[in-house]
């Protein structure tokens, strides 16, 4: 796929030449990425590629260096509300990252209260059909440190859609999790992108890649080098680098 | 109102004809200060339960100076050690404490003799008399701390280690009850203090302690009036003492206080109780001295902590941030005050920072907000760290997640990062609470009234300190454990930290 040089406004997510520094480190290499709506992108490569680095500038927790990102038609850069993005764009950590203080319930409306001065009955009545979503509607008043790892995992996404995001970025949800609670994930993954959401995932999973991507983007050294379908990438990878990262995959 | 008050008083009085240019300069805005340690019966003490009843020869003679000059008196009372200091600070026009004339000071106040007096080295009853201080070699001797007993004691010993033989051994205590209490509990062998002094204390002493001997010290014959040099102030002060005295007013003040130069007819009486007086300790105890003190403690705790604490998490979490130039001064800040003994802080902040700034000797800077602004800073330099580390143990993810949300770091903190910050700090933070609740108990030394600065007052007048002692101790162990108890119910609102606990909750 070929991309022009100016970003795609009607694209959800549209990205030209974005590079990010850690001091004289080149965290991201001239990022080249459109995402359109509804999409479910899985973001794969070795360990300090720049996985996590690159989802956090989608939504601005690493502002990038150079580039443009744009979400929505919109730049994003230092002018941006970030209040209006973080309520846009979503995310999900590898390790929950709940409020161990606040009840499965709290953890859902905080934010929708402080940040868009929802009631709390209003913040309630949403959380709790997103708890149902996520089939834990039952826990909603236990604190998390009662719950088990894949049932946080679900009152993560269920906090992150309470803000109704169009957008959510993963990091890794699954990778603390056991097979059964991953499939419960990936069934919750389905629902967001038939609901219009999306996803851009980073794992370390191949199973669970090859069954939720419509595109695999793989990185290395801050760089995209691939972005294919996963059929493609898995059976025919077009890189050197990805070939070698997928036999050890496999091999682990 | 209070020209007729004066009106009145010169009508009453028509011997002071005190104009105001016959004033000295220590007496302005219609007061007279007076500086003194009320626990040298019957010379200045406390005469009863109200702390604030200040008794004896020298408040006599202090309010009676304050007529002559159609003054008010204004009291305050110290420890020993701070009556100096806060005659230099300004902080009063004169002291009257029981303090001798002696050449040592005189080099830098002034002082008016207003009682003859001698010294006496008293010890257990049955020790043998001696014949000179030198006597005393190799035994131990009590006096109290700050007066000029000890210089004295080591001039003796001088010349005791010129000759060969082992000095005397010198043990200062910063209440004279505690002086003569040595000796009866038979710690030292002797204390060293004034006759006047002996023969208030005959009901609790008798035929307890003998004098053993009558050093012929020339420095020791005169009680003084001391103040600023200022030698238009020393003459004006001579000639109303001097008025007084040809009066008669000071011999039948010292009359009254049982001052009189009969030593052995102290001695005789025999009917010390020694057993534990219950009805005292229960008296201490209900007494509203002792509640008043205690609610001193608990307030001036109470409010330094919280002072503390407000200060010490912006410190904390300027500490924990990054480097600069206000970071390096915290951290300077954090090991100066840690580093300082705090009894060394409130004496600074009490008697050195006038000094500097005047405006911290007027009426309006007391013990209380001096002890608070002290405690306040010492405290938070402890609280900080507490702070930092509770801080630091809250999970980084915690800010990403609501950072990620949308939250603002006002909301963050407050909604985030303080809860569960505060689990991890409540802990040690009562446990500096508790600590600081007996620190309070410094604050006697600038004449706060708290809990201990009481007992001490009335151990001093009533000598009977296992019952006194006993009934302070009963104040701070309740306090302790109320706020012991109070840790275990706040500890139980943090079972979401627990995860047996919180389910047995949801149970
Ligand atoms: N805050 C930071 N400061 C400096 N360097 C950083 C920072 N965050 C990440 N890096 C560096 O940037 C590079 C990319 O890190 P990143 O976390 O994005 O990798 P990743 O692909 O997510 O790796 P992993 O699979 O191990 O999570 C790494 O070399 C990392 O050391
Ligand atoms: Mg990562």
């Amino acid at each position: 796929m070929q991309l022009s040089t100016s970003p795609d406004p009607t694209a959800r997510i549209s990205i030209r030449g974005l590079s990010k520094f850690y001091k004289d480190y080149l965290a991201l290499d001239r990022i080249d990425l459109d995402i359109s709506k509804g999409e479910k992108i899985v973001v794969l490569g070795p360990s300090g590629s720049g996985k996590s680095t690159f989802i956090r500038c989608l939504n601005r927790i690493e502002p990038h260096d150079s580039g443009v990102l744009m979400i929505d038609g919109h730049v994003i850069d230092d002018r941006t509300d970030l209040t209006a993005l973080r309520g846009s764009v979503g995310m999900v950590f590898q390790n929950y990252n709940l409020f161990p203080h606040l009840s499965v319930l709290d953890n859902c409306t905080l934010a929708p209260r402080l940040v868009r001065g929802i009631t709390k009955s209003d913040a309630e009545a949403t959380a709790r059909r997103y708890l149902s979503q996520v089939n834990i509607a039952e826990q909603a008043e236990k604190f998390p440190i009662q719950l088990s790892g894949g049932q946080q995992q679900r009152v993560a996404i269920a906090r992150a859609l309470c803000m109704n995001p169009e957008i959510i970025l993963f990091d890794e949800p699954t990778a603390a999790l056991d097979p059964e609670s991953i499939s419960g994930i990936v069934g919750i993954m389905r629902d967001l992108a038939d609901q219009g959401i999306t996803t851009v995932c980073v794992t370390h999973e191949m199973g669970f890649a090859r069954h939720i991507a419509d595109r695999i983007v793989f990185m290395d050294r801050g760089a995209v080098l691939e972005v294919t379908p996963p059929e493609e990438f898995f059976t025919a990878p077009r890189t050197e680098r990805a070939r070698t990262f997928l036999a050890q995959m496999i091999r682990h | 109102m209070l020209a007729a008050a004066l009106l009145a008083l010169a009508v009453l009085l028509p011997a002071a004809h005190a104009l105001a240019d016959d004033l000295p300069s220590f007496v302005h805005d219609g007061q007279l200060t007076l500086c003194t340690n009320p626990t040298l019966p019957p010379m200045t003490f406390v005469n009863g339960s109200d702390t604030n009843a200040l008794a004896g020869m020298d408040i006599d003679l202090a309010r009676r100076l304050a007529a002559y000059w159609h003054v008010a008196l204004i009291p305050q009372t110290m420890d020993f050690e701070g009556l100096f200091p806060s005659l230099s600070a300004q902080r009063c026009g004169m002291v009257i404490s029981g303090v001798l004339r002696q050449a040592g000071r005189l080099r830098n106040y002034d002082a008016v003799a207003y009682l003859d007096s001698t010294v006496v080295a008293v010890a257990r009853v049955g020790t043998p008399k001696i014949r000179e201080m030198a006597d005393l070699s190799g035994q131990t001797v009590a006096v109290q701390s700050g007066t000029s007993y000890a210089a004295q004691i080591e001039r003796e010993n001088d010349r005791l280690r010129a000759s060969g033989r082992p000095p005397i051994i010198l043990q200062q205590y910063p209440t004279e009850d505690q002086v003569v209490q040595q000796v009866l509990i038979g710690r030292v062998h002797a204390f060293i203090s004034q006759d006047v002094e002996l023969y208030y204390r005959q009901k609790q002493l008798g035929g307890k302690v003998t004098i053993i001997l009558t050093p012929d010290y020339p420095d020791f014959h005169q009680f003084a009036v001391y103040i600023r040099k200022d030698s238009r102030d020393s003459a004006l002060l001579q000639k109303a003492i001097d008025e007084l005295s040809q009066k008669g007013e000071i011999a039948a003040m010292a009359k009254k206080w049982g001052i009189s130069g009969d030593h052995q007819s102290v001695f005789t009486e025999r009917n010390a109780p020694s057993r534990f007086d219950f009805a005292t300790f229960f008296g201490a105890l209900f007494s509203t001295a002792f509640l008043k003190g205690a609610a001193l403690t608990l307030v001036i705790a109470l409010l330094s902590h919280l002072t503390a604490i407000a200060i010490s998490i912006p410190m904390a979490m300027k500490l924990n941030g990054r480097d600069s130039i206000i970071r390096r001064l915290l951290g300077l800040y954090v090991a100066v005050f840690r580093g300082a003994p705090t009894l060394l802080q409130l004496l600074f902040i009490w008697n050195a920072l006038p000094q500097f700034f005047p405006i911290f000797r007027e009426h309006w800077f007391t013990p209380f907000l001096a002890t608070w602004l002290s405690l306040s800073i010492n405290e938070s330099a402890y609280q900080v760290e507490i702070n930092r580390a509770a801080l630091r143990a809250v999970d980084p993810g915690q800010v990403l997640a609501a950072d990620a949300l949308g939250m603002t770091t006002a909301q963050t903190y407050r909604h985030v990062i303080f809860p569960q910050a505060l689990r991890i700090a409540l802990p040690p933070t009562i446990n500096e609470f508790i600590s600081l609740l007996k620190t309070t108990s410094l604050a006697s030394v600038i004449s706060l009234q708290e809990l201990l600065a009481v007992t001490q007052i009335q151990v001093a007048r009533t000598f009977q300190f296992t019952e006194y002692y006993a009934a302070a101790l009963v104040y701070y162990l309740a306090m302790v454990f109320f706020f012991l108890f109070l840790q275990k119910r706040i500890e139980r609102r943090f079972i979401w930290a627990d995860r047996n606990k919180a389910s047995a909750d949801a149970a």
